[in-house]
């Protein structure tokens, strides 16, 4: 009887334990989530104060959107919700849209978050602060400065995606196809942050036209973490050759007789950045080797033969040469070290750095930079000639 | 009379070893004060830990067969004896409340934000409770296969983060003033390799105790290159950012991001720290309990489990108000606090053994003293 009655009291506990293990003390269901997928922080009318918009999904017109668009002629109702709200703080103001919203907004899915230009020039450490302290939000997000409002690039026209926000964070993630934008998570955004030296750089992006479409225009620099400029896009590739970030793109050169153009693909490269002491100054050396195709021409000579071949390539290296000496030109005049030359000598000069780590500022805008650069062009695509008599 | 009929064999213990070590040490990093150097101020320091495992050895292997709490009583005699095995008593029982507390205190900041932290510690309690009460035998086994998890998950995870690393964040080796460096490499022998003194209540169970040097010093270095590789990995993919951060190793997995497919793995480090921190705070409990029940002569120290816990509990909570006031403990005061008892005592008593040539000199006394002892 006593066995029976042990057997059953434990049986009961273990049943209790089950009932309780599978859930969180805190639970949040599916229903009760507002899924944030971007923010934008503007700089609100008031001094001091922030205004805050996140775009949260609204999963039920997603579909909606997605079936009637063809079939009622409709105008669809938009799938996504900006809430905006202006407050002291960036927790405080999330916090303050549950005043407006009836969910309580959920992060983890977040993909961007934009700053507005006047908000940058102003330094943006202070409103990072939330975003890398929260344990909601990921350090895979993207980092944008916006030309204008920054809200307004949340409510841009999109085609494909139906949500600005992740949109955006795609066009981020396609931009190896030119390597003319910078793509850059919090991570990599922290990580030039917390450099002595090195300059944060953001994805610069501006809504134009009637349609209002966002598109990537290069790259916003920041001087410690206030906005110092804007590189365009050749520029935005010049910096990306030196960091190692160029992907792909396509280069376009002159061909040799001077008539005509031909596209060449990039297919991969990489860069070496090496400081030297010579007649005890510094040197930054920067080797940047190159591969790619020929993708397209549109010349009147034969580029079949080597000799015009190597004239390609040639002209190949003196155009990624240009690209990095305007982005040079630009960074030397802003003093911002968005190639990390800083770093870059501390690690081969330990010693020597400790004596010009607080000078760097004076020693940037002059410093020497040698630019070489190796480029290959490899193949030529499924024809050798264009298809023209010969 | 034996209060523990469990035996482990030397290969088991390793295993239970590297778990201990790794305890809460692959959460809150070892070495940070020295920046990009932790990795090799964890190396260096894994060298200071391995000179003072030898110590422990060697005053292990003079004693076959005892623990601690008993040759504390042949070597200072059995009142000054009982005090220092008291001191030693309280150290291992607020080494297992910390423990606690680091892993109550990881939960409630990073998955659990709105659950008392009072949650996680009962009930992490309760299941080392029940572990304890069946001895050192199963705690042994059980780190069998929680071992292997933990070593497979570090080495996956390295792989998964290989192409976020970038080796340069490593440079330039040995950037920081010698004297930091050497108190980053200290911290590191005090925590995580020192706190093997514990085993020292353990190794008496080895069913061949002539292979405990070989098979603890294996575990210390297997355990401090896994944690050397789980340094490597976080500098290399965090960089300078690495500092600000409370438990790295967490922050590192969840910029892992396959193909959009391989993502939010940040659970692994949770279980990692859930299965060795089970480990670790059994054995400190174990310690505290068996340590406890030998010198008081019980019988049994089951009647110890449960009280001890409450204690266990109780302190974990209280101590601390907030995790700044843990990480300011932990890599502060820590270092020093531990000193006495993970270095302090150990050498005292053996150099005090060899100066009195014990245990030899009791054998030769004949066998009365040494039944007396035993059947108190």
């Amino acid at each position: 009887m006593m066995k029976v009655g042990r057997f059953f009291i434990k049986l009961l506990i273990l049943l209790m334990v089950l009932l309780s293990i599978a859930g969180c003390w805190n639970r949040r269901e599916l229903d009760n989530l507002a899924i944030v997928s971007g923010l934008a922080i503007d700089k609100a009318e008031e001094s001091e104060k922030i205004q805050l918009t996140a775009q949260i999904l609204k999963p039920g017109n997603l579909s909606i959107a997605a079936a009637g668009g063809a079939g009622d002629g409709g105008r669809a109702e938009r799938p996504y919700w900006n809430l905006t709200e202006t407050g002291n703080t960036v927790f405080e103001t999330i916090r303050a849209l549950t005043h407006k919203s009836n969910r309580r907004l959920f992060l983890p899915h977040n993909e961007i978050v934009i700053f507005s230009e006047d908000i940058a020039k102003e330094g943006i450490q202070k409103y990072m602060d939330f975003i890398i302290r929260d344990h909601e939000l990921r350090r895979l997000i993207y980092v944008l400065v916006s030309k204008g409002k920054a809200s307004e690039i949340l409510e841009s026209k999109t085609e494909l995606e139906q949500i600005p926000a992740i949109s955006i964070s795609q066009l981020i993630e396609v931009r190896d196809a030119t390597s003319e934008s910078s793509a850059v998570n919090l991570q990599e955004f922290m990580n030039r942050l917390m450099s002595k030296t090195t300059a944060p750089i953001a994805s610069l992006i501006e809504v134009v036209g009637k349609e209002k479409t966002a598109l990537l225009m290069g790259t916003a620099v920041f001087k410690k973490d206030k906005l110092a400029g804007f590189l365009g896009r050749e520029e935005t590739r010049g910096l990306q050759w030196v960091i190692g970030e160029v992907k792909s793109g396509i280069i376009v050169v002159d061909c040799p007789n001077g008539k005509g153009k031909a596209s060449l693909e990039i297919i991969r490269a990489n860069s070496k950045i090496t400081p030297e002491i010579k007649d005890d100054t510094l040197h930054i050396k920067v080797e940047i080797n190159e591969e790619g195709n020929l993708g397209e021409e549109m010349c009147s000579v034969d580029l079949s033969k080597p000799e015009v071949w190597m004239s390609i390539e040639r002209r190949k290296a003196v155009v990624i040469r240009k690209e990095v000496m305007a982005a040079l030109k630009k960074a030397q005049e802003w003093n911002t070290d968005i190639f990390g030359f800083g770093d870059a000598v501390h690690r081969k000069y330990p010693k020597l750095w400790k004596y010009i780590e607080s000078q760097w500022d004076d020693f940037f805008p002059s410093l020497e930079v040698t630019v070489i650069v190796k480029a290959k062009l490899r193949r030529s695509g499924m024809i050798t000639k264009p298809a023209k008599p010969e | 009379m034996k209060l523990e009929g469990g035996k482990i064999s030397s290969s088991h213990l390793t295993f239970l070893i590297v778990g201990f070590i790794l305890g809460s040490s692959l959460i809150l990093s070892p070495g940070m004060a020295a920046k990009h150097d932790a990795w090799l101020a964890v190396l260096v320091g894994l060298g200071e830990g391995l000179v003072f495992t030898l110590i422990y050895l060697t005053l292990a292997m003079r004693f076959p067969g005892k623990t601690l709490v008993q040759y504390n009583d042949i070597i200072f005699g059995p009142y000054l004896g009982k005090v220092i095995s008291l001191g030693y008593l309280w150290f291992f029982f607020h080494l297992g409340s910390l423990v606690l507390r680091n892993f109550g205190d990881f939960l409630t900041s990073m998955i659990y934000p709105e659950t008392p932290i009072a949650v996680f510690i009962i009930l992490t309690t309760l299941v080392c409770a029940s572990a304890v009460r069946n001895g050192i035998e199963v705690i042994t086994r059980c780190s069998l296969i929680l071992v292997v998890f933990t070593v497979f998950s570090v080495l996956g995870t390295i792989i998964l983060l290989a192409q976020d690393m970038k080796f340069t964040n490593l440079l330039p080796v040995l950037d920081l003033p010698l004297k930091e460096f050497i108190k980053a490499s200290h911290s590191a022998a005090t925590f995580p390799f020192g706190e093997t003194v514990v085993f020292l209540m353990v190794i008496a169970f080895l069913d061949n105790v002539k292979q405990a040097k070989i098979s603890t010093l294996t575990a210390l270095i297997v355990a401090g290159l896994l944690l050397v590789l789980s340094l490597l990995r976080n500098t290399a993919v965090l960089g300078v950012t690495e500092g600000i951060h409370v438990y790295p190793s967490y922050q590192v997995i969840r910029l892992i991001k396959i193909a959009k497919i391989l993502t939010r793995l940040e659970i692994i480090v949770a279980v990692n720290l859930l299965t060795m921190g089970f480990l670790k705070i059994s054995v400190c409990y174990y310690a505290t309990v068996l340590g406890l029940a030998q010198l008081l002569n019980l019988r049994s120290y089951l009647p110890l489990v449960f009280p001890v816990g409450v204690l266990m509990v109780s302190l974990s909570i209280l101590q601390f108000d907030s995790v700044i006031e843990n990480i300011f403990f932990a890599f502060e005061i820590y270092p020093y606090y531990s000193l006495p008892f993970e270095v302090g005592f150990p050498l005292l008593s053996l150099i005090i053994a060899i100066i009195r040539g014990i245990p030899k000199q009791e054998e030769e006394k004949g066998n009365r003293k040494q039944d007396s002892v035993d059947n108190i």
